[in-house]
């Protein structure tokens, strides 16, 4: 944890807003919520911050974005409108995603260039995902919230299968085929991997699929507020040929950028709650700025086979609530 | 001979990142600051606890704004107008984050386009417009 003395900003932030949260905590005459009489609104948003800094650092280390694990947990666990659970996850998905860029550039193990080739693509689907889901919500009601249930278990389970079979993903792939455009675009780039002390060099491949498939995911991602991470990382790695750090790396500087779009169209219809995507604001901050250190030195293999247990767990249970609410049948499933 | 020196990095992504960083570590004192308002505020339009209580029973989110003091969903210029309030104040702090990625990316392309990436320097020029037009709420549902 040496990196952290180097970092005065991170200890400067860690302090206001530990200040934060104990001035509210001691001088705030707390008022119990009738949702849960155990908590008071401070202690709900002080949850929520612990919480968050959790959910940035296995994020970004996956390189997955916080949303993947913030928006199916809340949409299976909690009652809250889905529109609300989408704008917060998408605070979540980028908030880590864009503190981390800093520490990603610096280190050169975010490749700028495949930032840029992906961020058209990235942002015009989520930008149209996010309007579809608001299309939907006021027109469908709550026939579109089980939908929208139903549709994300189907696509966690499918992002759960892609986790598994990303085991045959590799730290370093070879491809030895040319690719033209990317040799055109001079899409080659060598980064310093500290765990084996020596440059690493790379070349992308397959680079028009590659920019269909990350339409695909922008959408997606702006349309359940799960951000994009999740995509793509494979995309990078097994569809370009990226090593594996740059590619996680890359992928939380790109969704981040995806997601400052995608997030508009929320705000500008009262879904996005302040006092409710605060706290997990600012834990996305704090965690990404751990985890960007971090997953420099790391391997995130641990880090991937938990998030793979946990997308299997949660898309079960939603796929069971899709099913209670749009065939009025109970699935005991806790 | 290996190479065992550290390749150089691209200037265009450390400004990018650069921008995004401290744009972001700003935002967050602005939404803890927000945060204090909100719970210090008394008589506010939305009090902390109303919208708590009415987000965690899983009201919706036209319900949420209509039943408030405030009788009106808000949006931009809503939150922009009401700036000093502690909800606004939030959001607006959590919009500077967001906006941190505009003169980032433009920026960015101005060494991009230096380097002589012509592409990726126009690439990022549409992509940092794509991004201007979001928050204008031109495009809306």
């Amino acid at each position: 944890m040496s990196w952290t003395k180097r970092l005065p900003e991170l200890q400067f932030l860690i302090l206001c807003t530990l200040c934060c949260y104990a001035f509210l905590e001691l001088f705030i005459i707390p008022n119990q919520l009738s949702t849960f009489s155990a908590l008071s609104g401070i202690d709900l948003i002080l949850t929520s911050f612990l919480l968050s800094v959790i959910v940035a650092i296995i994020s970004v280390i996956a390189g997955v974005g916080g949303g993947v694990i913030f928006t199916p947990l809340m949409l299976a666990f909690t009652s809250i409108d889905t529109l609300i659970i989408r704008s917060t996850g998408l605070v979540v998905a980028m908030f880590s995603g864009l503190v981390a860029t800093g520490p990603f550039m610096r280190k050169g193990l975010a490749d700028i260039k495949l930032v840029f080739l992906g961020a058209l693509p990235i942002l015009i689907g989520g930008f149209g995902g996010s309007l579809a889901a608001i299309y939907l919500s006021k027109h469908l009601g709550d026939t579109g919230d089980s939908l929208v249930r139903l549709l994300l278990g189907l696509l966690l389970m499918a992002i759960a299968v892609v986790f598994v079979l990303g085991g045959a993903s590799t730290e370093y792939p070879k491809n030895s085929e040319r690719s033209k455009l990317g040799t055109k675009l001079k899409l080659r780039h060598m980064y310093w991997e500290d765990s084996l002390q020596k440059p690493v060099k790379y070349k992308a491949h397959n680079v028009r699929t590659a920019i269909c498939l990350l339409f695909v995911v922008g959408f997606t991602g702006g349309f359940f507020g799960l951000g994009g991470g999740w995509a793509v990382v494979p995309v990078l790695n097994l569809v370009m040929s990226v090593p594996l750090k740059v590619s996680a790396a890359t992928s939380g500087v790109l969704l981040a950028m995806g997601n400052s779009a995608a997030i508009w169209p929320y705000i500008n219809v009262g879904a996005l709650i302040g006092v409710v995507a605060a706290p997990w604001m600012l834990g996305q901050i704090i965690g990404g700025i751990m985890g960007a250190h971090i997953l420099a030195s790391i391997k995130a293999a641990f880090v991937r086979k938990v998030l793979i247990v946990m997308l299997f767990a949660t898309s079960i249970k939603l796929t069971a609530r899709g099913i209670e609410g749009l065939f009025g049948v109970s699935i005991p499933i806790i | 001979m290996p190479i065992t020196r550290k390749p150089p990095v691209p200037v265009s992504g450390i400004v990018y990142g650069e921008i995004i960083y401290w744009g972001t570590c700003f935002s967050a004192l602005l939404v803890l600051y927000g945060t204090i308002k909100s719970f210090l505020e008394i008589n506010s339009a939305v009090s902390v606890n109303y919208l708590l209580d009415a987000v965690l029973s899983g009201k919706s989110v036209d319900a949420i704004w209509m039943s408030s003091k405030l009788q009106q969903v808000p949006n931009t210029s809503l939150y922009l107008s009401t700036w000093a309030s502690g909800e606004s104040l939030t959001v607006i702090g959590i919009a500077v984050g967001v906006l941190s990625v505009i003169p980032a990316i433009f920026f960015s392309a101005v060494y991009l386009w230096r380097s002589n990436n012509h592409i990726f320097a126009i690439v990022a020029l549409v992509s940092g417009f794509l991004t201007l037009l979001a928050p204008s709420g031109l495009i809306s549902p």
